[in-house]
């Protein structure tokens, strides 16, 4: 199996979300990841932190991710950023 | 008493200097800017080596000749009782420092891959770029200033033909870079000695922008903006 870059791996788990109707609890998002559990922990630290996504607490403590603006717009602009990349050797 | 000018202020020519650092300093804001949003998505380490070259270049050009410019002509040195040769030292050290820097910064946008990131690599640029400032500007010989720029220019090469050798890709940016790499050791060159590349002076101006222009087509080609 082909290691995926680390901007493929965002743009996957991101991905996900949004083909769930933008809301997906944090374990099936883990399981449709592909990673494991420590990786993923860290994966999902960093994009809340850079604000990519967002949790929301549902009825029943139940928990929710969703992608917010930057999120989108992260997931809109993919092919032309690793286009650039690729472009200037980066 | 208006102070004599230093030869570092202003050579021969300031309005082409002027013209031409405002062009390489807009060049390359412009790469920074329109790299900004990009870099804001992705959090990608090589778009940051990348954009902090060309915010260096900014820098480097700025202190090249903006500040002297200021100083002398809304005369800030009478006011603020500076010596204008201290303040032609303290421009070329910044100059050199920044230069060196948006050099390294580029190539390792290229091998950070490969050199395996770490913070101790950038502590040993700015070392590397502060000792060349120094040097560069405290013993302005054309020895020393000859030799410490062809060793850049070897080691700068070297690097960049180790990381494309193999690469059916690339090789077009493998020239802009090492183009760009031999023009800024020319303007090095131009700056500490005046006088040994004056004939040649217009030819590095031109060539050197069109090498900043070519770098900002593809960058805004590429970028969508």
């Amino acid at each position: 199996m082909v290691k995926r870059a680390k901007l493929e791996i965002m743009r996957d788990i991101l991905r996900i979300i949004e083909e769930n109707k933008n809301s997906i609890k944090p374990t099936p998002l883990l399981r449709k990841s592909g990673l494991s559990s420590k990786g993923f922990k860290e994966y999902y630290i960093e994009f809340l932190e850079r604000k990519l996504i967002i949790e929301q607490i549902l009825e029943k403590n139940e928990k929710r991710v969703s992608l917010t603006e930057k999120g989108f717009k992260f997931l809109e602009r993919y092919n032309t950023i690793k286009d650039f990349i690729d472009e200037f050797d980066l | 008493m208006r102070p004599p000018p230093l030869d570092f202020l202003f050579p021969q020519g300031i309005g082409t200097d002027l013209i031409y650092s405002f062009v390489i300093i807009l060049c390359s804001l412009m790469v920074y800017h329109a790299t900004k949003e990009m870099y804001e998505l992705s959090s990608y380490k090589g778009l940051k080596y990348f954009r902090q070259a060309f915010l260096f270049f900014a820098a480097a050009y700025f202190f090249r000749y903006f500040i002297q410019f200021f100083l002398v002509f809304f005369n800030i040195q009478d006011i603020l009782e500076f010596s204008p040769r201290y303040i032609g030292w303290i421009s070329l050290f910044l100059f050199l420092f920044s230069s060196s820097m948006a050099v390294f910064y580029l190539l390792y946008s290229v091998m950070w891959k490969k050199w395996n990131h770490s913070k101790s690599r950038i502590l040993l640029f700015n070392l590397l770029a502060l000792i060349i400032a120094w040097i560069g500007s405290s013993f302005r010989g054309i020895g020393v200033s000859l030799v410490l720029n062809l060793i850049l220019l070897v080691f700068v090469s070297f690097v960049l033909f180790i990381a494309y050798k193999d690469k059916r890709k690339g090789k077009s940016l493998f020239i802009i870079y090492l183009l760009l790499f031999i023009f800024w050791a020319l303007n090095v060159i131009d700056i500490l000695i005046p006088k040994f590349l004056q004939w040649y002076n217009l030819l590095i101006y031109l060539s050197s922008i069109g090498l900043f222009m070519i770098i900002l087509y593809k960058v805004l080609k590429k970028a969508g903006n």
